[in-house]
């Protein structure tokens, strides 16, 4: 069921009747509906992933129980690991199994012969790096302390599949949503204002950029040999805000959607494409998984040595290669996060012996460039996330510096859909210091302007949506 | 001071939900009746889909051919000017999985059905399948009652307005608003006013049109050509256990379209062609692709459409295919 989906348009105000129908005095009851109606939501991709959900959701219930419940070091070491390697080793199954066999077969030549290793024909759990991650950090936050372990079952339940942000985040910490489902809710009619205008966001930026996007890069991308270097690059930019448009207007749906439950969602854009390096890229851009990574791998590895910028270096590869890995089991994301890893340091390297001598403290090119520099940069890279395969990705490269002359480039700008992406970016600019750009608008325009301005909204969603389009961060 | 209570049925609502449930309805209610009058107003539109469904319906009992196809078999055979009682179900971009289901899904309906034209573009083996949402499959469910979704559908799956609010607002547009729809469907949907393409805007300048530019599709897929030969054999295998003929049809290009092909992927459709000749005894071949004798440069809409006069010429030579086989 797509957020954007008319499915989706019936099942959330069916579900917030119910929800608030029952009471807020009421908070199990109310936690019940959200966990059935998370669960009919799962289950309408594929009814088998609801036992893959609640195994995991159990397995790092009881963990984080028997952590608290032991003071022995090694007993509570045991019960950590036992859950790290149940949520990595089902992630590496449904994910990774398949590519590491191939990959491994053809290093040894092992494709074929009485040796040969079988691939698992297993369909990827929609949702199942973002759920994963989230109980994960759960269970190492209480080994580490940071947290009480819950003993509220239904209260974990539906902290790991809070249909909002089940299947694409953000990636929330335990410290943050789960007091949430405990804590005291009640109805407040401009936090669920503010949800509905959220949402309005997100779906403009989902249907109308997102997927008017996409449908010019896949119509190039489905034949790069066809298309001339300018229209590749046009395409590759369009990318960047297709998948910008497309996980930014998923993010705003998704936490727009919690509003009206009266629960607040971590922010997981901030402008990325004004980003003035590519470290503050990966600040601005998919926040919480940054911030995942960031606590849960990078620390831990420089935490020994603070100043040693070897190490420093080492965990930044590390972190941003296994991001880029998080993504998907092939090598062009491999590729991608090894190269943001290796823009990273770069910038982050001493460019003398002064600490904030780095390209990251003082840019050596005038200041408006940064940003143009940086999403050149990251729009390069955007090349590897969007190419089937390094073969791909070689052509595109090859034909974008080769040169060609692009006679199709007309037929690919629209420039209607150009209009919409600058309005787009402007309005975001200018609101940049807000959560997103119709936030309290009763504070700006009276009543009857604000409606006339969402049922404009409302009309060029309708009128100039994309071919529909799946969300691009299910995949993941 | 605690919110008071109303009930309604066995939930109660807050007096400030519902407050805001009134304002949504008072929000909401104009935008669904607009949508509803959009509906309405799309489902005036006269398109060939529509005929195709109101000539499967009105003459089930009769139809002996059903053609199908993508939009250059849409283009290539006028049923009006067949010798037999037929159907032509081709339609832009769609694809044999589409076919399929069409075929799957009214075959029952046609008790008279002998004959499947069935179009193999040169791209067709190498182009992915659609999904299984499509948007087209909303027009079949709508206009031929076939179920493409591959899944129980439900009435928001006949939403026609819904299924592609871009394609129809522009649909909608032009027919009310500016009137620049000229098309001319004759009672089995065909497009007999179907001439404004690139080549008469280069007045079939055929020097012009050397240099005009056209968009083709030359990437070539192995994967996808394995899974679509195996379903085009799936396809094949369930008209053969339907007693059902088959004629194979490549439709007639302009030479600049045949020059830019890819010779990989001719060479891998041909085969499969010389496959399907020998393994299958209900087919026959039509192959017209590279046919520059018959077809000049007046019978083309564009590159790789032709026009109704082309469409004219095509359908008898069908004509004669069909008559061969009986």
């Amino acid at each position: 069921m797509l957020f954007s989906s008319f499915s989706f348009g019936l099942f959330l105000p069916i579900t917030l009747l119910l929800y608030w129908a029952v009471g807020f005095k009421r908070i199990k009851l109310q936690n019940f509906i959200l966990l059935a109606a998370s669960y009919f939501f799962y289950g309408l991709w594929d009814w088998r992933f609801l036992f893959l959900i609640i195994a995991s959701s159990l397995v790092d219930y009881f963990a984080a129980l028997a952590i608290k419940g032991t003071e022995n070091n090694n007993r509570r070491k045991l019960f950590l690991y036992s859950s790290i390697i149940w949520n990595l080793g089902v992630l590496f199954l449904f994910k990774y199994y398949n590519f590491f066999i191939d990959e491994f077969s053809l290093l040894f030549n092992m494709q074929q012969g009485e040796y040969a290793f079988s691939t698992l024909n297993l369909i990827l759990p929609v949702g199942l790096s973002f759920y994963t991650f989230q109980t994960m950090s759960y269970t190492i936050d209480v080994y580490k302390n940071r947290i009480a372990p819950t003993k509220n079952l239904l209260n974990f339940l539906c902290f790991v599949s809070f249909f909002p942000q089940l299947v694409a985040g953000p990636i929330e910490k335990a410290s943050n949503l789960l007091p949430q489902f405990s804590g005291k809710r009640s109805f407040d009619t401009t936090q669920v204002k503010e949800g509905l205008r959220q949402i309005l966001w997100g779906l403009f930026k989902k249907m109308v950029i997102a997927d008017n996007a996409a449908y010019i890069v896949n119509m190039v991308y489905a034949s790069p040999e066809d298309y001339g270097s300018l229209s590749l690059l046009y395409a590759s930019v369009l990318f960047f805000f297709q998948i910008y448009g497309d996980f930014s207007g998923y993010s705003d749906i998704a936490i727009g959607t919690a509003k009206l439950f009266g629960f607040k969602l971590s922010k997981n854009f901030e402008i990325p494409y004004l980003a003035k390096s590519v470290t503050a890229f990966w600040q601005r851009w998919h926040i919480t998984l940054t911030r995942w990574f960031t606590d849960y791998v990078y620390f831990p590895i420089i935490q020994k040595n603070l100043r040693s910028n070897t190490r420093r270096n080492i965990a930044i590869f590390i972190t941003m290669g296994l991001i880029g890995l998080w993504h998907g089991a092939d090598w062009t994301f491999i590729i991608f996060g090894v190269f943001q890893g290796f823009l990273i340091i770069v910038e982050r390297t001493p460019l003398s012996k002064d600490r904030k001598s780095s390209l990251y403290h003082k840019a050596l090119i005038p200041n408006f460039m940064v940003p143009v520099l940086s999403f050149i940069f990251i729009t390069l890279s955007c090349l590897l996330f969007r190419s089937q395969n390094i073969d791909e990705l070689w052509i595109i490269l090859k034909r974008i510096f080769s040169f060609i002359p692009s006679d199709s480039l007309g037929s690919l700008i629209d420039k209607r859909f150009l209009v919409f992406l600058f309005i787009m970016i402007t309005f975001e600019i200018l609101t940049r210091f807000k959560d997103f750009p119709l936030t309290h608008l009763e504070k700006y325009i009276n009543r009857p302007t604000r409606w006339v301005l969402y049922y404009i909204i409302i009309f060029i969603i309708f009128r100039y949506a994309g071919p529909k389009e799946d969300f691009i961060y299910f995949q993941f | 001071m605690p919110d008071p209570k109303k009930t309604l049925s066995i939930f109660s609502f807050s007096e400030a939900q519902l407050r805001f449930l009134k304002y949504c309805a008072v929000f909401f209610i104009p935008v669904i009746i607009a949508y509803f009058i959009l509906e309405l107003l799309v489902l005036e539109i006269p398109i060939n889909y529509k005929v195709y469904g109101n000539h499967l319906n009105n003459h089930s009992e009769e139809i002996e051919v059903m053609a199908l196809g993508s939009s250059q078999m849409k283009c290539a055979f006028n049923p009006a000017v067949s010798n037999k009682s037929a159907i032509n179900f081709a339609s832009t971009s769609q694809h044999h999985n589409e076919d399929f289901h069409i075929l799957k899904g009214t075959i029952d309906r046609l008790p008279k059905l002998k004959t499947v034209v069935l179009e193999i573009s040169c791209n067709h083996l190498e182009l992915p399948h659609h999904a299984n949402d499509y948007w087209k499959n909303s027009i079949y469910l709508k206009y031929y009652n076939v179920n493409a979704f591959e899944r129980p559908t439900w009435t928001k799956d006949k939403l026609i307005y819904l299924s592609n609010a871009r394609f129809y607002s522009h649909k909608l547009m032009d027919y009310y608003f500016y009137k620049t729809d000229k098309s001319q469907l004759n009672e089995y949907g065909f497009d007999t006013n179907n001439f404004d393409g690139a080549f008469r805007k280069l007045n079939y300048d055929v020097n012009e049109i050397e240099k005009h530019k056209f968009k083709i599709i030359t990437r070539e897929d192995l994967t996808i050509f394995k899974k679509n030969t195996a379903y085009l054999f799936e396809i094949l295998d369930y008209i053969q256990k339907r007693d059902l003929k088959v004629i194979i049809v490549t439709v007639p290009l302009y030479k600049t379209y045949l020059h830019k092909r890819n010779p990989n992927i001719v060479r891998r459709r041909d085969s499969i062609l010389s496959v399907i000749k020998t393994k299958y005894d209900n087919v026959v071949l039509l192959d017209k692709e590279t046919d520059t004798l018959q077809f000049n440069v007046h019978d083309f809409l564009n590159e790789n459409h032709l026009n109704p006069d082309g469409a004219k010429k095509f359908t008898a030579i069908l004509n004669r295919k069909l008559d061969s086989l009986n």
